[in-house]
């Protein structure tokens, strides 16, 4: 039977042994330049807009908890799919902002959008010091496609999804 | 020079110190009013508590609440049953994906859907670990409370591989918005398993250490036990429920005693319970939950079916008229959610039962005869979170 040490120094000892193990944060900006954890694929981050995809339904605006979504757009004539045929109409989008000083990440737009105009990026890095610049127009959605993950393998006993790669 | 003085003004005079003297006579006899709060280091957010003292001795408390009202209920009345998820994410914030739960299921109930075996056991997994990360946050906050400040450092870095597996599985640290009606919104990524199991031999090795640090603590020991005393039939009168109510030896726990979806009867687990009903024992039942849950989890994933997680629900949700009452046993008690609906597609009413709000209801009581170090003590071992008080 060990002598009963006092809780003071075996609650040292805890802290002593923990000392002698390295550091389990990261240096994110210092002299140490940069470091950075990236943040898992899953992660919402930002909300990148594929604008070819769009057609301006106007349901993630719709869906918006907190309406941080402006969408315009206007219809107008496209030229026929086939030769001869007749000139099709087409919605095309002349703004879509979203207010990342509203947006509570919920993710319901990015879920309703029935043409997979909008995908999560894990990115993260886009504070601003005035909170006007976080209303990111559709330039700046469209930039945040290069970082959207390719869709990711799902755990074993998951059912496939219908049409997506395995 | 004289001057002149109408009788009004040598009323007043007369008035004001007549008014004087009163206010020191009550200084006096009933002594000093001090404030903790709304704005305190150690109330985890803007919690007031109105204390009055006679020296270091507190004669009468009371809990100001509602400095971070948010209206959830109201505001789940003009909100649709898909947004609705992410609003009451934000009640309990420490443990979020725990508020989603009963929310969901009430829904469940009303239209008359039940989401997949694998759905359950997913959501079963994730409400565990939210428990771990919420209270492994309060192990760790204990000791702040006291002036130990390691213990707390040991708490976030350990909460944060829990977090990070949240965060892996759903997409969202905090706010995970992950449970939706009829199933959930993904399957869990490759290899989560896997990280899981690594993550909670971590979790368990948290515990042990902690133990090491502060249980056998003379300090810690002397400041809580004996302390902020309550009697399981106070406990009972004020409503308290989760770790509080088990710690005061009243044998409570949903997880065992309810009928629930989520496959917690498959499960082995021990419902902690201590006869002290100090702070020392609140924080010791606390410390066991912890272990209790990790125990859950690692059955959970040794089990978990295969197949779809999502159920088959109308694209735009429309919940039949009716009345459902479900409710939990969520980290800091018990959390339910009367849903009224009449048919369209938000609920017509939805009232949230929170427990922090009835756990800090004994205040009054508990504070009374405390000593002004106390007072400090015994809040933060009823551990309450400030959102879960005032939604």
């Amino acid at each position: 039977m060990a002598p009963k040490l006092p809780g003071l120094v075996k609650g040292l000892g805890v802290t002593l042994r923990t000392m002698m193990k390295p550091a389990v944060t990261v240096q994110y900006t210092g002299p140490h330049g940069k470091e950075r954890e990236d943040p898992p694929a899953r992660a919402r981050g930002v909300i990148a807009l594929k604008e070819e995809n769009c057609t301006v339904c106007m349901l993630c605006a719709r869906q918006c908890p907190d309406w941080c979504i402006y969408i315009e757009g206007h219809k107008d004539k496209a030229p026929p799919r086939r030769e001869g045929g007749k000139p099709r109409s087409i919605q095309y989008l002349d703004r879509f902002d979203i207010d990342y000083g509203l947006c509570m990440y919920c993710g319901i737009c990015v879920e309703v959008c029935p043409f997979d105009a909008l995908f999560w990026s894990p990115e993260f890095e886009y504070s601003e010091p005035r909170i006007a610049d976080l209303l990111h127009d559709k330039t700046r959605l469209g930039e945040w496609m290069e970082g959207v993950p390719e869709p990711q393998a799902l755990e074993v006993g998951a059912l496939a999804k219908k049409g997506g790669k395995k | 020079m004289a001057v002149n003085v109408t009788d009004r003004q040598r009323s007043a005079y007369i008035a004001a110190q007549a008014a004087d003297a009163r206010v020191n006579v009550e200084l006096e006899a009933e002594g000093m009013t001090l404030n903790i709060g709304p704005q305190h280091p150690a109330t985890h957010g803007t919690l007031r508590i109105v204390v009055r003292l006679d020296g270091e001795q507190v004669l009468w408390a009371e809990p100001v609440a509602g400095y971070m009202h948010r209206g959830y209920e109201k505001l789940t009345e003009v909100r649709t049953y898909p947004q609705i998820t992410t609003l009451v994410n934000r009640i309990d914030w420490l443990g979020s994906f725990c508020n989603e739960v009963p929310f969901i299921l009430a829904a469940e109930k009303l239209m008359d859907v039940e989401a997949p075996p694998r759905a359950q056991w997913i959501r079963c997994i994730l409400f565990e670990l939210g428990r771990i990360a919420n209270l492994i946050l309060f192990l760790g906050d204990m000791g702040v409370q006291l002036g130990a400040l390691t213990p707390v450092f040991f708490a976030f870095r350990d909460r944060e591989h829990v977090l990070n597996l949240i965060e892996s599985a759903t997409g969202g640290r905090f706010h995970p918005n992950f449970d939706r009606i009829g199933g959930l919104k993904e399957d869990f990524p490759k290899g989560w398993i896997d990280e899981t199991k690594g993550v909670l031999k971590k979790v368990v090795g948290f515990c042990d250490e902690i133990e090491t640090l502060l249980m056998g603590n003379e300090i810690f020991e002397r400041r809580t036990r004996g302390i902020g005393v309550i009697p399981p039939h106070v406990a009972m009168e004020y409503g308290l429920s989760g770790a509080n109510a088990r710690a005061s030896g009243i044998d409570f726990d949903l997880r065992r005693d309810e009928a629930s979806p989520l496959p917690w009867d498959k499960c082995d687990f021990k419902v902690w319970t201590h006869p002290d009903g100090d702070s020392f024992a609140r924080y010791w039942v606390r410390l066991q939950e912890v272990r209790e849950s990790a125990k859950i989890v690692r059955q959970l994933l040794e089990g978990i079916p295969s197949g779809a997680i999502q159920a088959k629900v109308p694209r735009i949700i429309k919940v039949p008229a009716g009345e459902a009452w479900v409710h939990t046993e969520n980290p800091l008690g018990e959390m339910g959610y009367y849903v009224v609906s009449q048919g369209g597609l938000g609920p017509f009413r939805c009232k949230i039962r929170t427990p922090s709000f009835s756990n800090v209801s004994i205040t009054p009581w508990l504070l009374r005869g405390v000593f002004v170090p106390d007072v400090i003590t015994i809040l933060a071992s009823l551990y309450f979170i400030l959102g879960d008080i005032d939604r």
